[in-house]
C-alpha cells in the first residue's frame, strides 16, 4: 500500500469503462444530463451509437433500462448517486432488480463527497439499493480497483449498484492490487488484534490513518476492506470480528442500514458478543460544504474512528490526536 | 407615464445590481452559477422589486435550487438580506449555500432536487384555498427540469383543480441550458406554449429580459381562471459582452480576467 497523500487519477471509471465497451458490442450506456460529471463524455464520444443521454429524467432512464436489458443488453447506467436511488426508487425495483436484469447503476457523489447539500449527498443509496433483492452493491476504495470493478460488475450476472467517487480519485494500493468482488479483504493485521476496522470506499485513507495510529500507541489492528457491500463476506468479517477486541466500522453513509448495519447482522447472526461501534453519518441530513469540512463535522474522519475504538476499549490514557495529513493541488489526503 | 417609465428604468437597474452580486458571489469560489443569474435577472427583478409579489404574504417557490444565487443577488438589493451576508455564498459553514436547502431562508420551498417545486407549490395554493386566504403562489422553475416527469404530473393537477388553486403563477426561464448543453441538443422539450396549454393553462410568452413585458404578463394574474404560466425567453448570459460564448452555462469557471471585465461591464451598465 502507498502512504498519504495519496496521488491522484482522473477518470478511471470512465476509461475503463469505454474499453471494456470496446471489447463487448452488447454494453450500452445512459445517462441523464451528467455526461462529464459521470465520467462518460469519453464514452459518448467514442461510441456515440452506443451512448445515450436521457435528459433529467431518472425514472424514464430505469424503465429504458429494464427494457434494453430484457432485449439483451448490458447497461451501464450514470447519474449522481442521490438520483439513481431516491429518485427512481420504485423503477429500480420493478424494471431492474425484481426482474434481476443486467443494469449496472453507477452513482457518483457517495455520501459527503458532494458540495451540493443533503439533495445531492447520497447518504442512503447504500441502504435502498441493499434492501433490494437481487441488487449486489459494491464500493469501490481506489482508483486501481474502480478500474477493474467495471470488468467485475459486467461479468456478475444481474442487477449491480456501484457507488463511486466523482473526479479526482485516490491511488491507495500497490499496482499488484487485484479487487476480488467476492471477499472483503485484510489490508493490515492478522491473528488477533485490539482493534478490527470495516471500511468500505471513501473512508478507507481514514481507516488505514487510524490503524496507524493505534499501532503507533501498542494496539494491534486488523484493516478489512469491503469493496462488495452485499452481498457480504460474512465468513472473513466473522473471523476478524471473533478474533477483535471491538469491532469499528467506518462508511461515508449514514449510520443506518449501510455498511455498520451490514455487519452488525453479520456479527449477530454469528452469535459473536464483541462490542461493535459504528462510525457514519449520525442519522441527519447534512449540509452544503467542503469534502473537509463535511466529513469532519459529521463525524467521517480519522479521529472518529480513533476515539470510538479508544472509548469502546475503555482505555484511560488520552486518545491520540489524528495529526492534519496536507495534501497540494492533485492530491488525496483522509480527513 | 413617467412613473412607469421611472419604474422600469429601476428594474433594469436592479436587474444589473442582481448580475453585478451575483458575479462578485460566483468570484468568491471562481466558479458556480452565474450562467443562471445572468439569465434570469430581470424575472427576479419584477418579481421582487415591482410590488406584485407580497413578501410575507404570497408564497414563493424557488424549484431549481442552484438559481438560490439570483434570489441572494435580489433580496440584497431590495432589502430583504444584509447586503454583508453575500461575501460568505457558498463557503463552508455559510448560511447561503450554493445550492438551496431547508434552512435557506426567504423562500417557502426550495428544491435541489429538480422537477419537485410545482407540486410543492400546489401544495401552498391548496393550503391557501382550504384557509380561505388571500395567498397568490408564485413559482420560479427552470426550462431543463421539465424534462422531468412530475412537471407534468403537476401540471395536469393544477388545471383540474383550478377552482382550488386561488392564484398560481409559474414563472419559467427558458434560456435553453443544462448541465449537458443546450436543452434543444439533450431532450427537446418545445413547443412548451402548446404543451402547457394543452395541459390546461393560461400562456403567457414573453422576452425574458423586457421588464415591461414580464410585469404586465404578472399583472394579468387575474385575468382567467386557469393557474398562469410565464415562458419567459432569456439567453443564458443575458445581455452580458463579456463572457465567451464557449463558458459553461451551467457551472461557469470564473478567472480573475473574467471577473473583472464582467464588473466593469456591469458597472459602466449602472452608470
Amino acid at each position: 500500500m502507498r502512504n498519504p497523500p495519496y496521488e491522484i487519477t482522473l477518470k478511471p471509471y470512465g476509461q475503463a469503462l469505454l474499453e471494456l465497451a470496446r471489447q463487448r458490442p452488447e454494453i450500452i450506456c445512459l445517462g441523464a444530463d451528467l455526461t462529464r460529471q459521470t465520467e462518460t463524455d469519453i464514452f459518448r464520444d467514442a461510441l456515440p451509437e452506443r451512448f445515450i443521454n436521457v435528459g433529467m429524467a431518472e425514472a424514464n432512464m430505469m424503465g429504458i433500462a429494464g427494457g434494453l436489458a430484457r432485449a439483451g443488453h448490458t447497461v451501464f447506467v450514470n447519474t449522481f448517486g442521490v438520483f439513481c436511488t431516491r429518485r427512481c426508487f420504485d423503477q429500480v425495483a420493478m424494471a431492474v432488480a425484481y426482474p434481476a436484469l443486467n443494469v449496472k447503476i453507477v452513482g457518483f457523489m457517495p455520501g459527503l463527497s458532494s458540495p451540493g447539500g443533503p439533495s445531492h449527498q447520497a447518504t442512503d443509496d447504500v441502504a435502498l439499493m441493499r434492501a433490494l433483492p437481487n441488487m449486489a452493491v459494491v464500493e469501490p476504495a481506489d482508483a486501481l480497483e474502480v478500474r477493474q470493478a467495471v470488468a467485475a460488475i459486467a461479468d456478475r450476472p444481474g442487477p449491480v449498484y456501484m457507488r463511486l467517487k466523482r473526479g479526482e480519485t485516490p491511488i491507495i494500493f500497490d499496482d499488484n492490487h487485484r479487487l476480488d468482488l467476492d471477499k472483503a479483504q485484510v489490508l493490515t493485521g492478522s491473528g488477533r488484534s485490539d482493534v478490527c476496522i470495516i471500511a468500505a470506499g471513501m473512508m478507507i485513507p481514514a481507516a488505514l490513518a487510524a490503524a496507524r495510529l493505534l499501532e503507533s500507541n501498542q494496539l494491534t489492528v486488523t484493516v478489512l476492506n469491503v469493496p462488495l457491500i452485499k452481498p457480504l463476506d460474512t465468513p472473513t468479517i466473522v473471523t476478524a470480528a471473533m478474533h477483535s477486541r471491538i469491532v469499528v466500522t467506518a462508511e461515508n453513509h449514514n449510520i443506518i442500514g449501510g455498511l455498520g448495519s451490514a455487519v452488525a447482522e453479520a456479527l449477530a447472526e454469528a452469535g459473536l458478543g464483541v462490542p461493535l461501534r459504528r462510525v457514519g453519518i449520525g442519522d441527519v441530513f447534512a449540509e452544503s460544504g467542503s469534502r473537509e469540512f463535511l466529513f469532519q463535522r459529521y463525524g467521517l474522519g480519522t479521529q472518529n474512528i480513533l476515539d470510538v475504538a479508544w472509548r469502546g476499549l475503555g482505555l484511560d490514557r488520552p486518545v491520540p490526536s489524528a495529526p492534519l495529513i496536507e495534501s497540494s493541488t492533485g492530491a488525496y489526503a483522509p480527513v | 407615464m413617467a412613473g412607469r417609465q421611472q419604474a422600469i428604468c429601476d428594474l433594469r437597474r436592479l436587474a444589473t445590481g442582481i448580475r453585478l452580486n451575483a458575479t462578485r458571489m460566483v468570484a468568491i469560489q471562481g466558479f458556480g452559477y452565474l450562467g443562471q443569474a445572468l439569465s434570469s435577472a430581470e424575472i427576479f427583478a419584477v418579481l421582487f422589486g415591482s410590488g406584485l409579489l407580497r413578501p410575507g404574504r404570497d408564497r414563493f417557490v424557488l424549484a431549481p435550487g442552484h438559481y438560490v444565487i439570483s434570489l441572494y443577488a435580489v433580496a440584497a438589493e431590495v432589502g430583504l438580506l444584509d447586503p454583508r451576508e453575500l461575501e460568505s455564498y457558498g463557503k463552508d459553514g455559510a448560511l447561503l449555500e450554493a445550492i438551496g436547502t431547508e434552512r435557506t431562508p426567504l423562500v417557502d420551498l426550495v428544491c435541489g432536487s429538480l422537477g419537485q417545486g410545482l407540486s410543492g407549490a400546489i401544495g401552498f395554493a391548496l393550503a391557501a384555498h382550504l384557509a380561505g386566504e388571500d395567498r397568490d403562489t408564485y413559482a420560479f422553475v427552470s426550462d431543463g427540469e421539465m424534462q422531468e416527469g412530475q412537471t407534468w404530473e403537476a401540471a395536469m393537477f393544477a388545471a383540474h383543480n383550478r377552482r382550488r388553486m386561488g392564484r398560481l403563477v409559474v414563472v419559467v426561464d427558458v434560456n435553453n441550458s443544462q448541465v449537458d448543453g443546450p436543452v434543444t441538443s439533450v431532450i427537446a422539450i418545445e413547443p412548451l406554449a402548446e404543451k402547457w396549454r394543452s395541459f390546461g393553462w393560461r400562456v403567457l410568452e414573453v422576452d425574458g429580459h423586457d421588464v415591461d413585458a414580464l410585469s404586465s404578463a404578472l399583472a394579468s394574474r387575474s385575468a382567467g381562471s386557469e393557474p398562469l404560466v410565464i415562458l419567459a425567453r432569456t439567453k443564458i448570459f443575458g445581455p452580458v459582452r463579456s463572457l465567451p460564448s464557449s463558458a459553461d452555462g451551467h457551472f461557469i469557471k470564473l478567472d480573475a480576467a473574467l471577473e473583472r471585465a464582467l464588473i466593469v461591464e456591469l458597472e459602466a451598465a449602472l452608470a
